[in-house]
């Protein structure tokens, strides 16, 4: 189905390797690693067999009035801070942002777990006093839209509103779904991401599911190992990322800067287990965002895996990108240098795709010292290529068998 | 309690929650200082705690219409009278012995 060429005009990210352009591309050159020693929480961290965290360490300055502060959670705070950057790069017209032709999808795994923490301990202090103090900001602060609400509030956006929160696939789909909205003619533009906080919570999931690296406490930085031999388990971390999407020609009048182009979607699910990787569902997500792009296998030079590092799920997506690219794009997993931003990993990683497309260099797996025999058969990044990349894959998958392929070309 | 203390403390509230410092009494809340609906379910929450009881469905009804500081003071001068607090009312045993 043609539709409208989608464009993205702004982007930009907090994570644990650095806060926007310049400090993670210095991270992603000279290898540096987000991931650090986990916080006491004084609840549930001493339980938790995996002791490390992809951090955001560095202090944020947030300058947002009381009014818009007073529905935030952390997640929402660096969501309104990455949108906040978006709109002032991407400089739209005032009038244009509350149009109603501009348009938000955004998500996180689950609100904010932080605030979500201090409802439960409220409820179950047992006083009634304690109990009738859960008021209206607490909801919404944490409910799981958290995110999206607050930053139409912020900017006064009156476009559509789409908050996916499907865990890993969360902002992957919220970038797919903008596209196919201003693809298809519902919004001229679309502001899209994902974030996801601090938090314990779900590193005690993962805990439990034996999903966590366990091996690396003592050396943080050499976890997690996406696609290595001694990769064991996954990291969770937090973060933020966001772009703007923008139909071509409105941008091309408007004298826009084009970083990039979204050319290509496929979300589909597994249709069976909730948590197992699922080599027929992955191909078949990738194989269709060729599609919906009309492109061929060999046009793809680059794939940001989604790469978690688990034992099996790596290994299955080595199949499935041999199967569908076969040996030929270089792949790399950004995860390594951060650990599993969930919410917020899908717009990260296609930011960090599209930093390397401008600056034209492919940076390597952190950590990917030793490829795993069952995962060799692809073309690995083990050091910087200085190379230009033309069409980035951004694949992620999540638990519940949802997955995604998003394809992202150069503008040239 | 009086008046006057229980004007200090709301405007303590206000500069403590609000960050809204030394406000006109008689200003409309929400379009001088962008206070609105959640702003307001805050409030009474601050207001229970200022009295150290809880409010009735039908007083938290009754602050739906308040709009000014003065009308706020006014609303919790009221309240405190209903609850025998403040220095006029008659205490809940002189009340109860009423006929």
């Amino acid at each position: 189905m043609k539709g409208r060429r989608v464009v993205i005009t702004a982007c930009s990210a907090i994570t644990p390797i650095g806060h926007g352009r310049a400090a993670i591309l210095d991270s992603l050159r000279r290898g540096v690693s987000g991931v650090k020693p986990l916080r006491e929480d004084n609840l549930l961290a001493k339980y938790i067999h995996s002791q490390v965290f992809g951090t955001v360490d560095d202090p944020i300055a947030y300058d947002f009035k009381r009014t818009y502060r007073k529905t935030m959670g952390p997640v929402a705070y660096y969501a309104c801070q990455v949108a906040k950057e978006v709109l002032e790069q991407a400089g739209l017209p005032p009038e244009f942002v509350t149009s109603g032709r501009l348009g938000v999808a955004f998500g996180s795994t689950h609100g904010s777990p932080t605030v979500q923490r201090e409802i439960y301990k409220t409820f179950f202090s047992g006083t009634r006093a304690e109990y009738s103090s859960i008021g209206a900001v607490d909801y919404l602060k944490s409910m799981v839209h958290t995110t999206a609400v607050n930053i139409t509030k912020m900017f006064g956006i009156t476009g559509r509103v789409i908050s996916s929160s499907t865990a890993c696939t969360t902002s992957s789909q919220s970038i797919g779904y903008g596209y196919e909205a201003v693809k298809f003619g519902m919004q001229e533009a679309m502001l899209c991401g994902g974030a996801d906080e601090y938090d314990t919570t779900t590193v005690a999931v993962f805990d439990n599911l034996l999903a966590c690296s366990t091996a690396f406490n003592d050396r943080p930085q050499c976890t997690p190992r996406p696609f290595d031999r001694q990769r064991d388990g996954l990291v969770v971390g937090e973060g933020a990322g966001a772009v703007l999407l923008e139909e071509y020609e409105h941008a091309k009048r408007r004298g826009a800067e084009i970083l990039g182009e979204v050319i290509g979607f496929a979300c589909n699910n597994n249709g069976g287990d909730l948590i197992l990787p699922n080599l027929a569902g992955i191909r078949a997500t990738l194989q269709s965002s060729l599609e919906v792009a009309e492109l061929n296998a060999d046009d793809v030079d680059f794939v940001s895996a989604h790469a978690t590092a688990t034992r099996m799920g790596d290994v299955i997506e080595a199949q499935a990108i041999h199967a569908v690219y076969g040996d030929n794009p270089f792949v790399t997993g950004f995860k390594g240098y951060m650990g599993h931003t969930m919410g917020s990993c899908g717009a990260i990683e296609t930011i960090l795709s599209l930093y390397q497309m401008q600056e034209g260099f492919i940076a390597p797996t952190l950590n990917l010292e030793e490829p795993d025999e069952r995962c060799a058969m692809i073309r690995h990044t083990l050091k910087l290529e200085e190379r230009p990349v033309t069409v980035a894959a951004v694949q992620n998958f999540a638990f519940g068998g949802v997955n995604t392929s998003l394809l992202i070309k150069r503008f040239a | 309690m009086t008046r006057e203390q229980i004007q200090t403390a709301i405007l303590e509230i206000f500069r403590r929650e609000f960050e809204i410092e030394n406000p006109g009494l008689a200003e409309n809340l929400r379009e001088v200082y962008e206070f609105d609906s959640v702003d307001a379910i805050e409030l009474l929450l601050e207001i229970e705690r200022f009295l150290g009881s809880e409010l009735t469905h039908d007083e938290k009804k009754g602050a739906m219409e308040i709009r000014t500081l003065n009308q706020v003071i006014d609303y919790v001068d009221g309240l405190a009278g209903k609850r025998g607090l403040t220095k006029d009312a008659p205490t809940r045993k002189e009340a109860s012995s009423r006929p």
